[in-house]
């Protein structure tokens, strides 16, 4: 497992609180799978908890990360200049099943959960046919979709206020495409907050397509020591941070119960 | 490397007084692809119970200054999925196992007891009296004098293994429940688990924990941790097994000077999972320079006589000289 100083190599604010950092390491893992995470290190001793940020991309011996900065520990990382170091630990966790070819493929990512969108697109493109729907509240939310790579594949946004995009969200979309194209759709993808992803899982069930969801829980040891992360599936007790983050959507115990909070009731 | 870090503790040879902290090690095998898990002295395992449990409703952790709060609140695969899986681990760990065990009421502290008497594999019993995560049992047991003698008492009764029994730091008066636990035959007594605390978030004005208490543990609790285990280690006459935020090998001397016999990290290998293997190294380094012989020369090495009464009381039970 990889657990290394990193060199800081760019560290810009997208927007609002959205940051994108990307660093590089001499040994960085190339067996990395989109949807799984990094447990980065705060250099500031009294925050005695790595912060579980999810994998952005991975380009040689750069990854990148795009991250929120809302508690001290990621505002501490928004801080990081150019040529600083930070440890990483990861890659964790179970990723997105990305072993596809030829099929119609959705995307979905709204918010903050554009963050393991880029590297799933990247992955799928070549083999399969997508459509990638990202929302968010505003433009600044959904403004890293700039910095994406959309050859090939279909792009539609939405956004709470409309400036950019149509004035709604990504399930409006989801819901159109099923409607007005024809198209057979084999496996939805999705990360975002949990009422998006609820009604998301809710509309694929409802027609019978496979749905893979990332769910975010706060974590101490990111490897299923502590327990700390634990939700309750279908399929017993399952850790966020090794049995996830991604999960059927089916195995969660019931779409209309996802705990806004995080994990399930 | 020499063995002035080999220890005798509860009779058993331990390569090194570095263990982890139950509930914060998994079953033993999940931090191997960190470092070699057999470089540590034993492994402490997550808490088991008779029947598998769920766990307290999320959220479960919450960062706080210079700590974390918890409130897992003992999910675990049951005594039966235990003995299932503990042949497994003893296969890649040759180092001394250690089962935590739990109960919500006395008769399952007793019916695990037996249970983890008939498992060959684990060598050493941690006797959890001190969960404050879990509505029955657990830290109610620990925090009453006479419900810690009790069941003290009647795990002794059923279980041959050598015990260590976990205290509650959310007590007035901790060295009257380790002399009663002493009394009760206990081999040895670990100290601190965590003490109860809350957080709140104030955007959504409620508490952070789905528990709503949980409890407190890393750097922030190391200066009561360190309180209670010089006093315990100079009212009983078994060794001590101290933790409560240590993160470094300077924090580990000050807990071995305090009077620990041995050490378990638990909250310090989240931010650095290679912890132990650090502080085995400074702990070798520190010895070296200091011309210790055995690292249980400086047990109690802070009690106002340098803890010669103490060491003297444990008979050098804790020392394998070199």
């Amino acid at each position: 497992m990889f657990l290394e100083d990193v060199k800081v190599i760019e560290n810009i604010q997208i927007a609002d609180n959205y940051y994108l950092m990307r660093v590089e390491g001499t040994k960085i893992p190339q067996h990395s799978k989109p949807g799984q995470f990094f447990m980065l290190q705060c250099k500031d001793n009294s925050k005695v908890l790595r912060r579980p940020i999810s994998l952005h991309n991975v380009d040689g011996n750069i990854l990148e990360f795009y991250y929120e900065a809302l508690g001290k520990g990621t505002k501490e990382f928004t801080r990081l200049s150019i040529g600083e170091t930070i440890n990483i630990q990861g890659p964790l966790g179970n990723g997105y099943d990305t072993d596809l070819k030829g099929k119609n493929i959705v995307v979905i990512g709204g918010g903050m959960g554009m963050a393991p969108i880029k590297y799933l697109i990247k992955d799928l493109k070549d083999n399969n046919d997508i459509t990638f729907i990202g929302g968010g509240r505003n433009a600044g939310a959904v403004k890293i979709i700039e910095k994406f790579d959309f050859k090939n594949i279909q792009l539609k946004v939405a956004t709470d206020d409309g400036s950019v995009g149509i004035k709604g969200n990504t399930v409006d979309i989801l819901k159109k495409i099923l409607k007005d194209e024809n198209k057979n759709i084999d496996i939805i993808y999705t990360c975002g907050p949990h009422p998006m992803m609820e009604a998301v899982a809710k509309v694929a069930q409802e027609n019978n397509i496979r749905c893979q969801i990332s769910l975010e829980e706060r974590m101490a040891c990111g490897i299923k020591a502590c327990v700390g992360c634990s939700i309750l599936t279908k399929k017993g007790m399952k850790k966020v941070c090794y049995d996830g983050p991604v999960f059927e959507s089916t195995d969660i115990v019931d779409v209309d119960v996802v705990d806004p909070n995080g994990g399930c009731k | 490397m020499s063995n002035r870090l080999n220890i005798s503790f509860l009779g058993k040879k331990l390569n090194n007084p570095i263990m982890t902290a139950s509930g914060c090690f998994g079953y033993g095998l999940e931090y191997k692809d960190y470092f070699n898990p057999n470089e540590l002295g034993a492994a402490v395992l997550k808490g088991i119970t008779m029947e598998p449990r769920n766990g307290n409703p999320g959220t479960r952790i919450a960062e706080t200054p210079s700590g974390m709060l918890n409130s897992v609140g003992l999910e675990n695969p049951g005594i039966e999925e235990f003995k299932k899986i503990i042949p497994s681990i003893k296969k890649e760990l040759n180092i001394p196992l250690v089962a935590n065990i739990n109960g919500k009421i006395l008769e399952e502290y007793i019916a695990i007891a037996k249970e983890v008497e008939q498992i060959e594999e684990i060598e050493m019993v941690e006797l959890n009296i001190s969960c404050p995560n879990v509505k029955d049992g657990g830290m109610a047991f620990g925090a009453n004098p006479e419900m810690a003698r009790l069941v003290t008492r009647e795990v002794r009764k059923v279980l041959s293994k050598p015990m260590i029994v976990k205290l509650s730091p959310n007590v007035t008066n901790i060295v009257e429940i380790a002399k009663i636990v002493e009394e009760e035959g206990a081999n040895g007594v670990a100290l601190i688990n965590t003490l109860l605390g809350m957080a709140v978030d104030i955007r959504k004005r409620k508490p952070i924990l789905g528990n709503i208490m949980g409890g407190l543990s890393g750097p922030a609790v190391k200066p009561v941790a360190l309180r209670m285990i010089y006093q315990v280690s100079q009212a009983v006459s078994i060794p001590v097994l101290g933790m409560g935020g240590i993160s470094s090998t300077e924090d580990a001397i000050e807990f071995i000077m305090v009077g620990a016999s041995a050490i378990s990290l638990g909250t310090g290998m989240f931010a650095n999972p290679t912890l132990p293997i650090e502080i085995k190294k400074g702990l070798e380094k520190y010895c070296i320079e200091n011309n210790i012989d055995n690292i249980s020369e400086i047990v109690g090495a802070a009690h106002p006589d340098g803890g010669a009464a103490y060491r003297s009381r444990l008979g050098g039970n804790n020392e394998i000289k070199g």
